[in-house]
């Protein structure tokens, strides 16, 4: 196995025994960057000298005693909404074409401070307002869609061009891309992780979160993460914690919620079916499964829309009058149409955001977690715009992509996406744990007892 | 055309009275648009909120949280 092969966890165990440097890991990333990013397109750029020189500045740390933790020597990749000092955060837009950030973002700055090292910067959907990412090519079939927004950040992890990435969440764009490439992509609770120094797509429903390997992994990144930023004003000052989760993957007792509705409507045949089975492996390990109602589900697309297309827009007010043809065509239409939604519309969505938590609050207090799918299909083919249900139903592919993941976001919950499998064309199918708020120790546990029952996985066989 | 639709003159002048000049071959794609995003919008008119009140700050953590500190 070479180095650019290892997960997190992984490689922060063969650094700390001394196994393996932090300079043989980024050369090895390096050179699996050289080998397949032409094929792939998931960074924007790639700082190889700050690489290989802040391996070396780690390997002579470590040598010398000051060990920072397991973040200490870790390549990763951060999304391009993501401001870090010094670099520009392009957005995935020419609106952004001279922007230099003046500071680090807060996330930015707690992984530089734990040791991580910024390989670079992945592709977004135009400032995040996308499900595709059209830059980036899928990492297991390089002629379908990565997914998005943030499909940059999902996938240089499935590819093994960093051991870890950060993305953005604001409908389903960390779950989404990690869904379609074969990763674990993890929305934390709304406020646990701060956002200051992240270029906003909708303040209210705006996440940011880790995309890696495996379920453990990525409590190394939320324990990194979460804590108070007064800087964000949604931020939360819950104490921060150590969500690694106990390796103990008896699931006896807990509570497993099955949707009865929406989850399963309208889903491919070969996606439910991968759930189903991962579902039956969580009442194996003990689970006891209860079906559930989702409630509201005919509101949750309109609470969504109305809360995201104004605030969108009005982040956008400046720029979409002063250069509104540097926008990519998608987007722009999306920020002119929203300076027509009325108020109302916006606090409409607002107020059902207010009795869809409440909702959700009751139906989790029957249930630990929720299970379901993250998305309704695998990866589509690059520029398809419709995928047509089994009833004869079309839908657009984006609104699929993301009729799954957005009530995460208006309720603020926790969501872990994990892969369960390929569909027949070899395309990964992934399932979303969805939890209480401040329930992600909850997640990485079913997550991780789940993961143990299953080989590990390999990295997408890019070429 | 519905009642309630914009037409591409409407979504011009709504525009405008939002700061926003449309170029004119533009009308018509963002009425469109307009029209659409109300057409999935519009169903939240069949809520009764009663006294609800609007989330646009909230807190994510259980609403038992603050008086636990």
């Amino acid at each position: 196995m070479q180095p650019y092969e290892l997960p997190l966890t992984a490689a922060a165990d063969a650094i700390r025994a001394r196994q393996l440097s932090p300079v043989e890991l980024a050369d090895s990333v390096l050179e699996r960057i050289a080998q397949v990013e032409p094929h792939l397109q998931a960074y924007v750029t790639v700082a190889a000298e700050h690489t290989r020189r802040a391996a070396r500045e780690a390997e002579n740390d470590i040598a010398a005693g000051r060990y920072r933790g397991p973040l200490h020597g870790i390549p990763m990749g951060l999304k391009d909404l993501i401001d870090v000092a010094g670099a520009a955060t392009s957005a995935g837009s020419r609106v952004r074409a001279d922007h230099r950030a003046q500071a680090d973002s807060t996330v930015a700055a707690r992984l530089s401070a734990a040791g991580a090292i910024l390989v670079g910067k992945t592709h977004t959907h135009e400032f995040a307002y996308g499900l595709t990412t059209p830059q980036t090519n899928n990492a297991w079939d390089t002629g379908r869609v990565a997914g998005g927004s943030s499909g940059g950040s999902a996938v240089a992890v499935a590819a093994g061009t960093a051991t870890f990435t950060l993305g953005t969440d604001t409908g389903g764009s960390i779950r989404v891309p990690a869904a379609l490439n074969g990763v674990v992509g993890l929305k934390p609770t709304y406020g646990l992780v701060p956002r200051h120094g992240v270029t906003s797509l909708s303040w209210s429903l705006d996440h940011v979160g880790s995309i890696t390997r495996t379920v453990g992994d990525a409590a190394l990144i939320l324990t990194a993460l979460a804590g108070h930023d007064p800087r964000d004003p949604a931020s939360l000052t819950t104490p921060g914690t150590d969500y690694r989760p106990v390796s103990d993957a008896d699931l006896t007792g807990l509570r497993v919620g099955v949707p009865r509705n929406h989850y399963f409507d309208h889903v491919d045949e070969e996606v439910e079916a991968a759930v189903r089975r991962a579902i039956d492996q969580l009442r194996a390990l003990g689970a006891r499964l209860v079906e559930v109602e989702i409630p509201m589900t005919r509101y949750i697309q309109a609470t969504h829309w109305g809360l995201m297309v104004p605030e969108a827009t009005a982040y956008h007010e400046s720029t979409l009058r002063t250069v509104p043809e540097l926008y990519q065509t998608d987007v722009r239409i999306l920020l002119e149409a929203g300076e027509l939604m009325p108020a109302g519309d916006y606090l409409r969505a607002q107020r059902s955001r207010t009795l869809m938590r409440q909702e959700w609050a009751r139906m989790l207090q029957e249930v630990d977690l929720i299970v379901a799918p993250t998305v309704p299909a695998t990866a589509v083919e690059a520029g398809q715009e419709t995928i047509t249900w089994a009833d004869g139903t079309v839908e657009g592919v984006s609104d699929a992509y993301v009729r799954l993941s957005s009530p995460a976001n208006i309720t603020g919950a926790p969501s872990l996406s994990v892969p369960v499998g390929r569909d027949a064309a070899g395309l990964p199918i992934g399932m979303q744990l969805l939890g209480r708020p401040l329930g992600e120790s909850v997640l990485l546990r079913v997550g991780q007892a789940y993961e143990q029952t299953q080989p590990a996985r390999k990295l997408a066989r890019t070429a | 055309m519905p009642s309630d639709e914009l037409t591409p003159p409407e979504a011009a002048r709504w525009a405008a009275r939002a700061g926003l000049r449309l170029p004119a071959d533009r009308n018509a794609a963002v009425a469109a648009t307009a029209n659409h995003i109300h057409s999935v919008v519009a169903v939240l008119r069949e809520l009764d909120f009663g006294d609800t009140p609007p989330a646009p700050a909230y807190r994510a953590e259980p609403e038992n949280h603050d008086a636990a500190v």
